[in-house]
Formats: structure tokens, sequence, C-alpha cells
């Protein structure tokens, strides 16, 4: 069953951050595998002085709570979906803008699916609605490949040496980088990890795209291995009225690589 | 970096160029977006890349798919935030295609606090660690699943071992596939006398959206006697197109089915929905069926053990409540008529003329009699009275809520109907009943008590020319 917000304290559960000029329009800021919120950081300065800005971590990671999680409900990104309606009713938001990232702009599009009430324009940033090839439709994977990324996974965090994890979340030859710092935004526990990329990358949400009645911006890379120009086309094309923005920055994590450039396009698209 | 050969390091390297290009690791210079900006000569003898092939290239596009997705998704991520990352496997793809497991330390750092700044990474060819660790890591992966699949196993059939009715046992059995699948809803069917297939727990969420008349996956699946996995759409379509219409208009892409089946065959199904395309391979199916095998065991002893209940407290000739039941159920009724100040009322019944039925036409139609008594007695009281055969041609019924005028109703009803002439007996041998009635109250307040007032109201319709009723003094 889909957990209700009455009974959920969706604000601990998903580590809900809450910055910016709390009478404006609201923003809320999902990130994608593989990471936390803090993907963000050099973003949201661009908006804090004119929107709410919303941030929060999917289930699983970052400063989630780790209890809250449950393999079935996280099967797919149904959960996931869930989530973030439970978020935008816990905090009663209207008219949101929502900037997903990676596979989180999928979460969207499934969210707003389901009850696009509350939301106002998407910002679909490198999105992909399915990785893996089929047919005629070039998604830019095998299942192999996905086969090979669990295996990158398993080696990265569960491999034969223990001393790995703390290695890729922590640090414990550099005590000052400290482990409130890691242990926050970049903690990953595997088993959940693992199953995440089951979900983001063994999805097929091409069926979604079709429901989306809401303006929505999607935002390309330049050189995204992970999404390539042909899905980001795919997706332009396939939600009806969509704009669509190349970005020169290169790479799947234009908030990391192009803050500024992803910041400016965003503006640009909302003015 | 400049050539400076003139100036030697030290007395053994003679020169910085010479130990960076030819150093025994590969170096490698990147933007902070990965694009590459130098390369020493070891990691370009590695891979067997020109150095114009690989400058101003992304590293991405030289690592295997596999190892791209964790480079896009979190070596980048971790070391833009962090600034470090250490160990990280990944795999480069060489120029002739052949693959090469590099182990990668990366700091992000800015060499001129003014300037850009730059990924500088050292990478180690892993080959030799890289076959045995892989190989490792499969096999520990392989037993942390069958661990896992034995543990699934274990925890239900300690859990089951603790229910105590079939619904219980259902109920443990969505729970555990639930979260040994990973299954977005699951529930348990019984399978019914008429072939009705009865929800006991969880939820089906496709069950009202499939037409009876159309092919369906747990039917089927009882049918074959086998496990049915529909792992995508795709193959739903295959089976029945009504059943991946049902699917999508709920959000789900593949489901499984495993029968239930005990020494007596099928009894139910355990159906799990998935909210996207799965794979069921071996270990899944075994796994599935081995949880539905210990279920339908556990429900075997449950229905065994009911029948034996059912058997303990139960007249086997007639089915009705025996001497055991009538004073079990009479001890609750009396207490409920105490508590709630409501009358209670007891009929005693002793068949007339069945002593010669038995005798004359031999007791196979004397039981025949009886058994019809029982049916007839059946459908003249209400169902929460209790109809019960205290020995021989002796019966008695319970009517809770009852006082003495409508026990009076009831009897006459029960004194009718029995009268009525029995097909297997000749009309020169009548059956009739001789009733006595004792209502709760006055001197009749315990069990014994009260069956011992009916049995002498009853004596006295015997002796008033049986066939009436007769109802004991207060």
């Amino acid at each position: 069953m889909i957990s209700s917000p009455e009974v959920v304290d969706v604000q601990r559960r998903n580590n809900v951050r809450v910055s910016g000029n709390l009478a404006g329009r609201p923003m809320v800021f999902a990130n994608g595998f593989g990471c936390s919120q803090e993907v963000w950081r050099a973003v949201v300065p661009h908006f804090e002085d004119d929107y709410m800005v919303i941030r929060f971590d999917h289930v699983g990671s970052g400063g989630s709570d780790l209890a809250a999680y449950n393999s079935a409900k996280y099967e797919s990104l149904n959960g996931y979906a869930a989530d973030l309606l439970d978020i935008l009713s816990a905090e009663d938001l209207k008219d949101v803008v929502y900037v997903g990232h990676s596979v989180s702009s999928m979460i969207g599009v499934v969210a707003a699916g389901r009850d696009s009430s509350r939301f106002g324009e998407l910002v679909l940033v490198g999105p992909s609605p399915r990785y893996v090839n089929d047919g005629d439709y070039v998604g830019g994977f095998e299942q192999a490949d996905i086969d090979g990324l669990l295996d990158s996974l398993a080696a990265n965090y569960l491999g034969w040496s223990s001393t790995m994890a703390p290695v890729i979340v922590g640090n414990p030859d550099r005590p000052e980088l400290g482990n409130e710092l890691t242990s926050s935004f970049c903690r990953v526990d595997p088993q959940i990890a693992s199953e995440f990329a089951r979900a983001t990358f063994l999805s097929d949400n091409r069926r979604d795209l079709k429901n989306i009645g809401i303006p929505t911006l999607v935002v390309q890379c330049s050189e995204d291995l992970i999404a390539p120009f042909a899905v980001g086309q795919f997706v332009h094309e396939h939600i009806v009225g969509s704009e669509f923005v190349l970005l020169a920055t290169t790479g799947h994590c234009p908030n990391l690589s192009g803050p500024d450039e992803l910041a400016q396009a965003i503006r640009a698209y909302l003015e | 970096m400049k050539e400076d050969a003139a100036t030697p390091v030290d007395p053994i390297e003679d020169s910085y160029e010479t130990l960076y290009e030819q150093a025994p690791c590969g170096f490698l210079s990147m933007t902070p977006s990965g694009t590459i900006l130098k390369v020493n000569r070891t990691l370009l003898d590695w891979t067997g890349y020109e150095r114009d092939e690989v400058v101003g290239k992304s590293l991405s596009g030289f690592l295997d798919k596999g190892s791209q997705l964790f480079y896009e998704t979190r070596y980048i991520p971790v070391l833009r935030l962090e600034r470090e990352v250490r160990e990280v496997v990944m795999t480069i793809r060489r120029a002739d295609g052949s693959l090469l497991p590099i182990l990668v330390n990366s700091v992000l750092v800015s060499p001129d606090p003014l300037g850009p700044e730059v990924i500088r990474t050292a990478v180690f060819d892993s080959t030799a660690r890289r076959d045995y660790e892989l190989e490792l890591l499969h096999s520990r992966q392989a037993a942390q699943a069958s661990e896992a699949r034995v543990r699934v196993l274990q925890d239900a059939a300690n859990e089951f071992a603790e229910c105590n009715s079939e619904a219980e046992v259902a109920a443990a059995l969505v729970e555990r596939a639930r979260a040994a699948f990973a299954a977005t809803e699951t529930a348990m069917f019984f399978l019914g006398d008429g072939g009705s297939l009865d929800l006991v727990a969880g939820y089906s969420p496709i069950v009202d959206l499939v037409p009876l008349d159309s092919l369906r996956p747990a039917p089927e699946s009882i049918r074959r006697g086998q496990f049915i996995g529909l792992s995508s759409l795709e193959e739903a379509m295959d089976f029945s197109p009504e059943v991946a219409d049902a699917l999508l208009a709920t959000r789900l892409e593949a489901m499984t089915v495993t029968p239930l089946i005990d020494g007596a065959g099928p009894i139910g199904v355990l159906t799990c929905f998935y909210g996207r395309a799965r794979r069921f391979d071996d270990d899944f199916r075994q796994l599935q069926v081995a949880l539905a095998v210990q279920a339908a065991q556990v429900l075997g002893r449950l229905r065994l053990q009911s029948e034996l209940q059912h058997a303990a407290l139960h007249d086997q000739l007639t089915g009705l409540a025996n001497r055991a039941l009538l004073q079990e159920r009479m001890d609750e009724a009396i207490a409920v008529a105490n508590r709630a100040d409501r009358p209670l009322s007891v009929l005693f019944l002793d068949l007339d003329g069945f002593k010669a039925v038995n005798d004359y036409l031999g007791h196979a139609i004397g039981d025949s009699v009886l058994r019809e008594v029982a049916s007839r007695l059946r459908s003249e009281v209400r169902a929460g009275d209790v109809v019960g055969r205290f020995g021989g041609d002796e019966f008695i019924v319970l009517c809770p809520d009852t006082d003495e005028a409508d026990a009076v109703g009831v009897a006459e009803r029960i004194r009718a109907s029995v009268g009525r002439p029995f097909d297997a007996v000749l009309p020169q041998f009548p059956v009739t009943v001789s009733i006595g009635i004792a209502v709760h109250g006055g001197g009749s307040r315990t069990t014994d008590a009260m069956f011992t007032a009916a049995d002498e109201a009853m004596y006295r319709s015997k002796n008033a020319g049986k066939d009436c009723v007769t109802v004991a003094l207060g």
C-alpha cells in the first residue's frame, strides 16, 4: 500500500529542506540516482531570491530515513512518485516548478501523471524514459550493460575489499572531510543502491510521457552518454507542447558541471 | 609541462617528465566535467590509443557501458562534492576493443587558485586482481542469494508454525512474499468448492478488471498445476490482452501466480504483482514454489486439525452437535442469558415409534430416519439455535433469546414436521416426537438442571399419549 502523509513524517522520511523566499513560487529540486540533494548546491542560489526552494532526498539516499526503505514499495518508480506527491501535499505546495534530474525527471512525470494538481511546470534535466534499447527505440544500453553497472556497483560497494565502502562513502585517511559531511550527502546503502539502480535503469516509462498535460521543458546536455541526444528528443516529441533546450555543458550532471548555464536555461524558460 | 631535462631531479630519476610519462601507473588530467587534458605514456601504452585520440575527449567515452553508468551517476558527483575518490573500480575499452580493468584514485584541485579546477587521476592496471575478484564477488553474491532464499523459507516456516487459522497463514504468506520478491502487491486466493477463487489475504489490483470469461492467470495456474510468470506487458499480452490491459490500467507490468497444492490437489494460489518488467529465473521460481509448498503444508495440517476437532464435537451419523458440544453451547447460552437478562429455552425431544422402525425395518432404515429428523430439525430452527443429538433417538434444541410462548411455537412446528411421513418408512410404522420444554430462570439455572427439567417434561408428554409438547414447571 502507498503510505499516506497523515501517518508518515514526510519531512523526516525524505529529509525535506526548504530555503529561499518563503513567499515565492515553490520550486522543487529532485536529484538522480547516485547521490543526494547536495548536487543542487550550485544551482539553487540562482533561485533563492525569488522562489521558495524545496530539496529532498529519495528514501535510501542522502539524509533520508533508511528505516522507511521497503524493497516492495521502491521496486519501481511508482513508490518514489508516491513519495513526491506526499511531499507536495505535506508542504501544501501549489503551482510547483518541478526540476528533476536524471531518474527524478521520470519520477516527476509519473507523479504528475497520477495527480497533476500541484504541478505548474516540469523541468526535466537529462531525462530518459527507458535506458534499455527496445526494437526501434534506442535507449543507449543493453540489458547486459545494466548487469555491468550492477557488477560495477557491487565491486565498488560490496566487493572484495571491505575497506572499499569507507573509501567511497567516507574517507578514513582524511577525517577532516568528516563523517558528517560524507555520511549525509553521499551516503549509500549498497543493497538499496543496487535496488534503486534496477528501478532506475530497468524501468520503461515511455507510456507515461503522453499523460503530461502541463508545460514542460526538456534540458539536454551535450555528450550525455546516459541520456543521449536522441533520447532527449524522444521525450520532447512525446510530451505534447514541451520545449527543448540543449546545454553546452557536457556529461550527465549539468547541475555540477554547468550550474550557471542550467539555471539560466531554466530561468529563461520560466520568464 | 616544460622540457627541463638539463636539471636532474635527483640522482635516480633524471627528470620529472620521464617520471610522469613512464611512471608504473597511468596519469590523467581532466576538466571537472571529465574532458581529458593530459595523459601519460604508460596509460597510452596500456590502452593502445594515440595521444591525439584521447586528449580533448571525455574519459567516459573510453569506459565500458557499466562503468559509464557508474562514472556519470556516482564517480563524477562524489568527486565534485567531496573533491576526492579513491580505489574506484572501472573498466576501460582499449583501442583494439579488449577490456582493461582499472582501479582509479582521483582528486579535484585548483593548481592555480585563480585558474580552473582540474581532476588529477592515477590509474592502476588491476587485470590480475580483477578476474579473481570478480569471481570472488560473483561467488559471494551467489552465496548471499542462496542464504537469503534459505532465510526466507526459514522465517516463513517459523511464522507459519505460529499460525492458528487458515486466514493467518494466508496473511503471513502474502507478507512474506511481498518482502521476498519485492512485489508491489500480493494476494492469496482459496479454491472454493465450485471452482471459485476467493480472496483471503492481500490485494489483487486486477481481479475485478479481467472479465471472468477471458483467460485468467490464477485459474490457469490451478488448471496447469504450475507456476505462471508474465515478466512484462508483452508477455501478458501474449497470455491474454485482457490481463495486459488490466495491468496497464493499474500501473503494473509483470505478475506471477503459484498454485498451492496439498496431497489432494490445488487448494489456492499466491499471486504477486510487480511495478516494472522483471526476470523470473529458476531461483525465483523455485523460491516462490517452495514458499507455496510450505504454506500448503501448514494449511493442510490446519484443515486436518479442524476436521478432527469437528469430528470430536459432532455426531457422526447426523452431523449434529454431540452431547459434549451441547453441554458447551448450553453453558455459554446460560452465561449470556444471565448477563443480558434474556430468556433461554431448551427443547428435549424423544422420537415415538422409532424402536419399532429399528427392530422391524432394520438399522439402515433407522439411521435414515435419524438423518431425516436431523435435517427437518435444522430447517425448523433459527440460525442462532443449536440442534444436537443427545443419544439414541433423543435430540435437543437450544433456543437463545426465546421465552416460553415462542418455545412452544417452535416445538409445535417441530412436532408437525417430524410427524410427516418418512419416504423410507411404511405407514404402519408411524414416527412422531414427544417434546419437553424447560425455560431458563426459576428453578432451572444450570445446564444439568435445564436438561433434567426438559427431560422430565418430555416424559410427561410420553405419559400423556406421546406426540405432544409439555412445558416444565418453573
